[in-house]
């Protein structure tokens, strides 16, 4: 059943695995200190899954991450992709509005988290905050041109046969803007991954980020690699429910799918 | 109900007093249930006296009118069918249809009634729940049509239909509009550059100059129709054959020829 490519790919994967052994267990090229041997890896992999490692288990980092992103990033989406419609469907908003957003736009989310410790501790709060902006501006600006790109005649259609207002932005302009809203959620996603793991290492008790800090300051790698896998295996499974969200969504755009 | 009206109709494009003057003093008036082609080389501006109808855009002086009343925006009484259909393709075929049916706030029976009527009419029954993209062309702007029909509007207007089309498709088209406009007529504006198909559609012909446009004359088909009798002939390549056809279709011809000018148009 595995083509071609699937054999290139599952044979680059496997020499992947076999350098990293090589260069730790086999030769020791690379000291254990500096990255850790896949036995190590799987340990520490097993001690925080079962035991628990920087004040709580796994699942509990894990699921504390999650939350924090999806909160973060519904938020974003809530507030983004409206304004984003707005601003691409009224040249008046998108003359208010567009000036204060390039001058925001250039500030790194993270630039953020110092403000937002500040105002509003070292709880959630600040760190849903700081996702939402690294959220939020990805989401706005694909939706702004969603609006913009999209063909006249359809839009002119819809006037044609009277469609009211609101109509008109649920079932016409949405619609024809939503395959570059999904671009937008896609890079908003990746955006709040990586603000959040940048939250937590500065301040946070428990997630991932968390883990990572305490593992670095025990100067134990095998736990800051299980960190950063754990990372790469969420981020890449709450992709997949965008993407399986998107192809339920855009079912109708030929142009979209593979 | 349903007559169009141009009196003294300029449009300029581009900033007044320097802007480019595409429509020079149209004035033309279509009857109840007659349907007009303007015919012209590409660029006269044929195109933006549909959109003044449809009120996608106003006039720049003088007054597009529609039973009396000045156009000031778009609406269902003056259903537009597109070059590119412009059809929803998020929505299936259905949907697309029952659209301007839902606008006009009609309850669901009377919807599913009119859509069942539209989609007969246009032989899409079998493509009801069908996205557009997997519709060919002529399918396409069957629904296009359909989505204009089912709003009973007074004005139908074709902003070069078929253009988009090939050839076979393009000939069956036409004969399905003729079938059309026989069981349920209306008043049509109809733009193209394909003399043919003007000719063979439409119970007057207006030609236009090259840009700024000024309709040139107005050539009346249906009076020679009726005359000749083309209506005997079911298929179209049997009607062009006609002498009458031929005649009429080279006037047109050479008239648009002297417009071609020195650019070749």
């Amino acid at each position: 059943m595995i083509g071609r490519r699937g054999w290139v790919s599952l044979t680059s994967v496997a020499a992947t695995l076999l350098l990293w052994f090589v260069l730790t267990t086999a030769t020791g090229l690379v000291s254990p200190g500096r990255f850790p041997s896949p036995t190590e890896f799987w340990q520490s992999l097993n001690q925080i899954a079962t035991r628990g490692y920087a004040g709580a288990e796994l699942a509990n980092h894990a699921f504390h991450s999650v939350r924090l992103v999806v909160l973060g990033f519904l938020v974003a989406i809530a507030t983004g992709v409206p304004l984003g419609l707005w601003m691409g469907w009224s040249r008046r908003a998108e003359a208010a509005i567009n000036p204060i957003f390039l001058i925001i736009r250039p500030i790194p989310p993270l630039a953020w988290i110092p403000l937002a410790i500040l105002w509003l501790g070292l709880g959630d709060a600040a760190k849903i905050m700081v996702i939402w902006f690294a959220a939020f501006v990805p989401a706005v600006i694909n939706a702004f041109a969603g609006v913009r790109n999209i063909d006249r005649p359809i839009i002119e259609a819809a006037r044609m046969l009277g469609t009211p207002r609101w109509r008109l932005v649920s079932e016409v302009i949405a619609p024809a803007a939503s395959p570059m809203i999904f671009t937008g959620l896609r890079l908003s996603l990746q955006a709040a991954w990586t603000t959040l793991v940048a939250a937590e290492l500065v301040g946070a008790l428990v997630g991932i980020g968390f883990v990572l800090n305490m593992a670095q300051q025990d100067i134990y790698p095998g736990m800051i690699l299980a960190g950063m896998v754990t990372v790469g295996i969420l981020g890449w499974a709450t992709t997949l429910l965008l993407g399986l969200a998107e192809r339920r969504a855009l079912a109708w755009n030929v142009a979209g799918r593979d | 109900m349903g007559s169009i009206r141009f009196d003294k109709v300029d449009k300029v494009f581009g900033p007044r007093g320097s802007g480019v003057k595409a429509l020079d003093d149209i004035n033309l008036e279509i009857g109840e249930k007659e349907f007009v082609a303007i015919v012209g080389p590409s660029g006269c501006g044929k195109t933006t006296c549909l959109r003044m109808v449809a009120g996608f855009e106003p006039p720049s002086a003088g007054i597009v009118s529609v039973n009396g009343k000045a156009v000031t925006k778009p609406g269902p009484d003056r259903a537009v069918v597109f070059q590119q259909f412009a059809l929803f393709p998020w929505k299936t075929v259905r949907q697309n249809i029952e659209l301007g049916l839902r606008n006009k706030e009609l309850p669901k029976a009377e919807r599913d009634e009119l859509v069942a009527g539209a989609l007969k009419l246009m032989n899409l029954e079998s493509h009801a729940d069908a996205f557009p993209h997997q519709l060919s062309g002529g399918m396409q702007q069957r629904v296009a049509i359909a989505r204009a029909y089912v709003l009973d509007p007074e004005v139908l207007l074709m902003d070069e239909p078929f253009g988009a089309l090939d050839a076979q498709t393009r000939v069956v088209m036409q004969e399905e509009l003729v079938r059309l406009a026989r069981v349920n007529p209306r008043t049509v504006l109809f733009i193209t550059h394909a003399v043919e198909e003007a000719v063979y559609l439409a119970d007057r012909v207006a030609i236009m100059t090259r840009r700024p446009g000024r309709i040139k004359e107005v050539l009346d088909i249906r009076s020679i129709r009726e005359a000749e009798n083309w209506d005997r002939l079911q298929k179209i390549e049997d009607v062009m054959d006609l002498e009458s056809f031929v005649h009429l279709r080279t006037q047109i011809w050479k008239s648009l020829r002297e417009e071609k000018g020195p650019h070749g148009g």
